[in-house]
């Protein structure tokens, strides 16, 4: 069995933790630089406001009603990692997936899983104080799809299991979802697939796996074993393209080594920065995650760190410079760690963006190489070009105009109590 | 499930709840001098003994310094401990975070803030009124 869990409207839920006076008043969360909105909460969402929607083309009478804040990664970060480390204590593996999700591990575990996945809910609630859904199911595909049920559900309760693939309810649900929501299907390949008369996820498993293959690709016949309860893929194939990026892996053995722990983490940025660059990405947010191996005795760590880059990027040396500085604040001596992994979020496309004369951006020089450096790599294999030596740079500030306290990581920012 | 294999070393702090290996003798046997091993005391476990649920907030303003809270004092707020009555708790009152005596009386709970002449305000669920978290602690600097 496997579980999704993943914050409800993230960022804000976070803002809101410390502010309470915006609970039920419209809020949002700006993208790098205050250009657009990159969450929502419910009431934000009810007056149409739209993912994505840059923020001078909010009317300025809707404006006025609502609350808009800059991303603060250092708080969600923060918060994020809290979150992780109440389930780790009570899950046997845990894998982060992106800023506000993670996969559960739960093989192995006797017991209730009704009774377990609602004490998880709770203890998140009412440890870190963040409302969470839960989908549990046989695979990583079906809790994906449990979580999303979950949050579809009246009334308060954001937890879904469904211990069996072929159950009736199950099936029902799928019969109705459109293959869009299926992780791993994106439009196009949607598109396709209604050509054959594969218009939805119940379609999509009952389909022969040989025709899957042949037509299509592995991933997709593997996608279809796993929407009929068969586990065959793994956190990191189901990566969704153009929200976050997640480049992991874990170790042959444990290594407790900074250097060797620095070489892999070098390694991951090389793969996230290409991944970005494929897709004609930049992000603007970087998290590093270092996990223990959860079936061995003696100290556990599980624990990711988050910084804001000065400016949106795709640049492997900035990622890297950044990476490298999460790690040395999350290293601790005597610690075996089993997996290391780099996650990019906040992702806007490199061109369209509306970049203005005063916002930073990354030098021309600096994407010229990346550009030199990617051919290079295509032409004459990628291991004639790698990334060997630190990087130093100077920081450019970042506009966040509405940027609420650091209330978790810097003294000077705590939030205030009345007397 | 076994929940106390589970030790965790806070993001902050460099302490360990379990010797390190370094510590065996080079034969692999546990050294005798393990038995009497002791760890330097470490302030942070001491008051944060769960770093995932708990918060420091700062106190501002003056009026509860009969009951030892001064301008300026660092809360440390777990939210990992169940709330009783006579604890500080910190409360949402009105959309703002406010420091209150948490009482129980006739079978109900209720806030009370700095000034006892004033209204209680009861935890029924009817007013907006919830406890964000108890205080646990509360650390006061005589040099600033």
């Amino acid at each position: 069995m496997y579980a999704l869990i993943d914050c409800n409207n993230f960022f804000v839920s976070c803002e809101r933790l410390f502010e309470p006076g915006l609970e039920g008043v419209p809020v949002g969360v700006l993208s790098n630089n205050d250009g657009c909105v990159i969450a929502r909460s419910e009431e934000l969402k009810a007056l149409g406001i739209t993912m994505g929607m840059p923020v001078h083309q909010i009317p300025s009478g809707q404006r006025r009603r609502i609350v808009l804040r800059s991303s603060n990664y250092a708080l969600y970060g923060d918060l994020s990692s809290r979150v992780q480390q109440v389930l780790a204590a009570r899950v046997p593996a845990l894998e982060p997936y992106s800023i506000d999700e993670c996969f559960l591990d739960l093989r192995g575990i006797g017991g209730d899983l009704d009774v377990l996945g609602r004490s998880l809910v709770q203890a998140v609630e009412r440890e870190v104080g963040l409302p969470v859904s839960l989908g549990i199911a046989p695979t990583r595909t079906l809790a994906k799809l449990a979580n999303r049920r979950a949050k579809g559900m009246p009334g308060h309760s954001q937890f879904c299991l469904w211990p069996d693939a072929q159950a009736p309810e199950l099936s029902r649900y799928l019969h109705q979802l459109p293959l869009k929501a299926v992780w791993g299907i994106g439009s196009r390949l949607a598109l396709k697939l209604a050509s054959l008369g594969i218009d939805n996820a119940a379609a999509l498993r009952e389909t022969p796996e040989a025709l899957l293959r042949m037509r299509f690709s592995v991933v997709v016949a593997r996608t279809a074993r796993e929407l009929r309860g068969t586990p065959c893929l793994e956190a990191h194939e189901l990566a969704t393209p153009r929200r976050s990026i997640l480049c992991s892996r874990s170790f042959g053995r444990l290594i407790n080594d900074r250097q060797q722990l620095s070489d892999a983490l070098r390694h991951h940025c090389q793969r996230a920065g290409e991944k970005l660059r494929r897709d004609d990405m930049l992000a603007s947010a970087i998290g590093v995650f270092l996990r223990t191996n959860p079936h061995h005795t003696g100290p556990q760590q599980s624990h990711s760190l988050w910084t804001m880059l000065p400016f949106p990027s795709a640049d492997t040396l900035r990622l890297n410079h950044h990476a490298q500085r999460l790690l040395a604040d999350l290293w601790r001596p005597g610690i075996a760690y089993q997996k290391l992994g780099v996650m990019l979020a906040d992702l806007s496309p490199r061109h369209g963006s509306q970049a203005s004369l005063f916002e930073g951006h990354e030098p021309a020089r600096q994407e010229a190489l990346m550009l030199a450096w990617d051919a290079i790599r295509q032409r004459y294999g990628r291991d004639s070009l790698t990334l060997g030596l630190r990087y130093d740079n100077a920081t450019w500030p970042m506009n966040s105009r509405y940027r609420s306290p650091c209330y978790t990581t810097r003294w000077d920012e705590l939030p205030q109590v009345s007397t | 499930m076994n929940v106390s294999r589970f030790a965790y070393a806070s993001p902050r702090s460099t302490s360990l709840l379990a010797p390190s290996p370094e510590l065996r003798g080079a034969s692999g046997f546990p050294s005798p001098a393990d038995d009497y091993r002791e760890f330097p005391l470490d302030l942070d476990r001491y008051l944060v003994p769960h770093p995932a649920s708990t918060f420091f907030m700062r106190v501002s303003g003056h009026g509860l310094v009969q009951a030892g809270f001064h301008d300026k004092d660092l809360l440390i707020i777990d939210r990992a401990l169940s709330p009783r009555a006579g604890d500080w708790v910190v409360a949402t009152i009105d959309g703002s975070l406010s420091l209150q005596r948490l009482d129980s009386h006739a079978g109900r709970f209720w806030l009370q803030g700095e000034d006892s002449r004033l209204a209680r305000v009861p935890l029924d669920g009817e007013h907006d009124h919830r406890i964000w978290g108890p205080v646990c602690h509360v650390i006061h600097a005589f040099r600033r």
